[in-house]
């Protein structure tokens, strides 16, 4: 199967800024293969397939495709070589249809008369083909992020993509949807395509691809197929010796996580003194309580009846699929939008009066579900990011005037904290590559002591050894008696961490379970609404 | 990674590179403007080389050609701050002009009204006069944004033509100067006109006032904490939301500031240079404070630096007119160049 090289990439090199990015790495990618392109945030992953996909100039290297070398300097030169990419962010428009959204950019055969009739049948058929279900009339916006995928996808296969890059393209997407790409993906390899998988997730790599490459620093770790080496080999090439993986808390977690307890359910009534919890937490003061929570989103409920109560020194989990009201539920807890009913109380006060700049002064620290939209400024530098939300304060600022000493200073300690790679503080935002913008947020998190932390998806994006990282973090503010609110869609992450998990489904906390009563079977039918 | 090899991969090329690296994309753009505009020259005829020297010479041959690109930098500069202090926050203030011309209506009213103050007490009232109509015309577009969020580019716009009316109203109506031919108002007192720095070529004071509010701004914008969350509202106003900043009022405070500065050049107009309201005398500031502002990619730092050049390039033009008879819209064609140049290189710097 991977005999013959439809394309070779060797001895490629770039920098950004005067940071080497990539250092004389060689790719291989056989015909009729799936390959995963493995590593940690930054390792070049990236940077490598934009340099083959026409976004950015190697410095150094050669690109040989089909045994002939080729010059590719935008993606248009990319896509006439019949090379598509699936960026992680996608770039549509949202008020237009799928079709209109796949069209622009090829041939148009009468341009006063966009006629899309035509397109939509070949987009119909390609779909049909890949088992790529979409109707070509739909509008983007009322489309999920799965399928708003299968439309960058389908913006490759249109374009006669035979090679397909795609770019962590999991991040956004439910279990589900994860294994219906993966078929789409097997689908196109039995038609004779090549795809190049980039990912940071292991377990991914290990259930679709048939050779992996392993990135580290910008440098050539380790090529092997995937039957020629076990799961550990793999976390080592990634990770190199950053992580003791025999004493690591996501690899000694998952065992106890798995072991199934007697299930013991109960759901929290709706009064603020709940009893639900535990007797040793039961007993600690309350940090954050929610009280009877309703929100209202163009009329539709997003939020209903939830209550409950966050303690000192514990790390509440809130599971349930995308969608189910966890973003507004962050949002009226962080004072970023209004209840529509109920109140949330912080350290006994009301945030609707004090807002989200006044829970910021209180300590209380906020990592968003969505890095870009909610929680980054890509035109300002890493260090202006570092501070946000605590600009205001000592010893960011003193007087109104901020001290930029001081700022450079914590920033820089914080780069090599939290292993943000990057030229420096002064580097734009934009710059950073996704995960290190997840590591930016989580350093301005964690850089000032905070009594409450509500932390959504916190490692969303991250690869192992900074998930870890992150854990051994949340752990510490538990030991130090400081309280969280975790909301995440990954479950794992919940039952390794959480002293308790609500379950939220329809914008309704459905069931708290307890620390030792915990069970993946009866969350998992919490969360899809089955009560028992 | 140790920390001399963190030093030497990360570091240094950083601060060593770093200003170079910011000035070499200018000084190319600037070369590569000029250069095409010679093949333009060249193709109407004219003597490319004395063009150039023209263009980039008479500001600094004589003290009058200094003066008078001095004199034309003041009103550059607080109109390019007017538009890039709203556009930190990521608001366009393309009212210049109108707030300049209201608050070189208030500046004269009071100047007139007021004549029989003494200076002391005469002067700060006529620049505040301006200061304030200038601000009060950006609360205008601020408070429908904020309140009814209306468009900002477009209230700033559509004031710009109320302006222009009220200054008609005011110079043949209230205080019309009979005997001059053009719409223009009598003379404001003396006591309200600001001081001589040098008497012969004539330079006011104005420019210190100028490069203060520059210097203020400045300080503002990048050492304060307002100015932080003007310039997080502008790179993502929701995420500065999230974190607790107030965008909406920031915006309407940034339009309001942009007014004020612009109303501060209306002001300086008439206490330092005209002396009475003319109609006209806007100029077309407005747009070369645009072209400053975005030459300078909203960092204040770098206006006043822009402002000069372009207010070189006004005077050579100029001059270029009156001496060789080169149209002097060529000199629009140099500053749309260097614009466009300026971008480009951030285009090709990104590859």
């Amino acid at each position: 199967m991977t005999n013959t090289a439809v394309l070779e990439m060797r001895g490629v090199c770039k920098a950004f800024d005067g940071l080497l990015a990539l250092d004389h790495v060689d790719f291989r990618l056989g015909a009729g293969e799936i390959h995963g392109l493995l590593g940690g945030n930054g390792a070049g992953k990236t940077t490598l397939m934009n340099i083959l996909y026409g976004l950015y100039r190697a410095d150094a290297g050669e690109i040989i495709l089909r045994g002939q070398k080729v010059d590719i300097r935008s993606p248009k030169d990319a896509i006439e070589h019949h090379i598509g990419m699936v960026h992680q962010h996608f770039l549509q428009v949202e008020s237009f249809t799928v079709a209109e959204n796949i069209v622009p950019g090829t041939p148009i055969k009468n341009i006063l008369r966009l006629d899309l009739k035509e397109a939509a049948a070949r987009i119909a058929a390609l779909g049909e083909k890949f088992g790529l279900s979409i109707d070509p009339a739909a509008r983007i916006e009322d489309l999920s992020m799965g399928a708003r995928q299968r439309v960058e996808i389908l913006k490759a296969l249109y374009r006669g993509a035979q090679i397909l890059i795609l770019d962590e393209p999991t991040t956004n997407l439910t279990p589900q949807e994860v294994d219906s790409l993966f078929h789409i993906v097997r689908a196109m390899v039995r038609e004779g395509m090549s795809v190049v998988f980039i990912t940071h997730k292991l377990r991914e790599v290990l259930a679709v691809c048939d050779r992996i490459t392993v990135l580290r620093d910008g440098r050539n770790v380790l090529t092997l197929r995937r039957d020629d080496a076990t799961e550990e080999e793999f976390v080592r090439a990634m990770v190199g010796e950053n992580l003791d993986i025999r004493r690591s808390i996501i690899f000694s977690g998952r065992a106890t996580a798995d072991t199934p307890l007697s299930p013991r359910l109960k759901k929290e009534p709706n009064s603020p003194h709940s009893q639900g919890a535990g007797e040793a937490i039961s007993g600690r003061t309350p940090v954050l309580q929610v009280e009877g929570l309703n929100v209202l989103e163009g009329g539709v409920p997003v939020v209903r009846q939830c209550s409950f109560n966050v303690r000192s020194a514990e790390i509440f989990g809130i599971a349930g699929v995308a969608g189910n009201g966890q973003l507004p539920l962050a949002e009226v807890v962080m004072g970023i939008r209004p209840a529509t009913q109920g109140r949330v109380l912080v350290f006994g006060q009301d945030v609707a009066a004090i807002g989200t700049a006044g829970l910021l002064a209180m300590g209380v620290a906020y990592v968003p579900e969505d890095r870009l939209r909610d929680g980054f400024l890509p035109g300002a530098n890493v260090a202006q990011n570092l501070i946000l939300g605590s600009h205001r304060d000592a010893p960011y600022a003193r007087g109104g005037f901020l001290d930029w000493k001081t700022i450079f200073r914590v920033s820089h300690d914080l780069i090599a904290q939290y292993n943000i790679r990057t030229a420096g503080p002064a580097e734009t935002g934009g710059n950073l590559s996704g995960g290190n913008i997840q590591r930016v947020l989580i350093a301005r998190a964690f850089a000032r002591p905070a009594r409450l932390l509500v932390a959504h998806n916190p490692t969303r994006g991250l690869d192992i050894p900074s998930t870890e990282f992150v854990y051994s973090k949340l752990l510490e503010r538990k030991a130090h008696g400081d309280a969280t609110l975790l909301i995440s869609e990954d479950l794992d992450e919940l039952l390794l961490l959480s002293d308790r998990i609500g379950v939220i489904y329809k914008g309704e906390i459905v069931g708290v379970l307890e620390r030792g009563a915990f069970d993946r079977q009866a969350l998992g039918r919490l969360m899809s609404g089955v009560r028992t | 990674m140790n920390q001399q090899l963190v030093f030497e991969r990360q570091v240094k090329p950083f601060f060593v590179g770093g200003l170079i690296r910011k000035i070499l994309p200018y000084v190319l753009a600037i070369i590569a403007s000029l250069a095409a505009a010679g093949l333009f020259i060249a193709a109407m005829g004219f003597d490319v080389w004395h063009a150039y020297v023209t263009i980039l010479g008479t500001s600094f041959r004589t003290p009058n050609g200094f003066v008078q690109t001095l004199l034309k930098f003041v009103p550059l500069l607080l109109q390019a701050l007017a538009f890039t202090v709203p556009l930190a926050a990521g608001k366009f203030n393309i009212g210049g002009e109108g707030q300049m011309i209201v608050g070189a209506i208030g500046a004269t009213a009071i100047g007139i009204l007021l004549k029989d103050l003494p200076a002391p007490v005469l002067l700060p009232l006529v620049i505040l006069a301006g200061v304030g109509l200038g601000a009060f015309w950006g609360l205008i577009p601020g408070w429908l944004l904020y309140r009814y969020r209306v468009n900002e580019i477009l209230s700033t716009v559509l004031l710009n033509f109320v302006s222009f009316q009220l200054l008609n109203y005011i110079a043949t109506e209230v205080w019309a100067d009979s005997a001059a031919g053009h719409p223009t108002t009598v003379p404001i007192a003396a006591a309200g006109q600001l001081p001589m720095l040098i008497g012969n070529p004539p330079l006011n004071a104005g420019i210190i006032l100028a490069l203060a509010v520059a210097a203020g701004i400045y300080i503002f914008t990048s050492r304060t904490v307002g100015g932080y969350e003007l310039i997080a509202t502008g790179a993502n106003p929701r995420a500065a939301q999230v974190f607790g900043i107030d965008g909406r009022k920031l915006s309407l405070l940034a339009l309001v500031l942009g007014g004020a500065l612009a109303g501060l050049s209306g002001s300086i107009e008439i206490a330092g240079v005209q002396h009475r309201l003319i109609e006209g005398m806007q100029s077309n500031y407005l747009l070369l404070g645009i072209i400053i502002g975005l030459i300078a990619k909203g960092n204040n730092l770098a206006v006043p630096f822009v402002a000069f050049f372009i207010a070189v390039l006004e005077v050579g033009a100029s001059a270029m007119q009156r001496t060789l008879m080169i149209p002097g819209e060529m000199v629009f064609i140099v500053e749309a160049l260097v614009l466009l140049f300026v971008l480009l290189s951030d285009v090709i710097r990104r590859r």
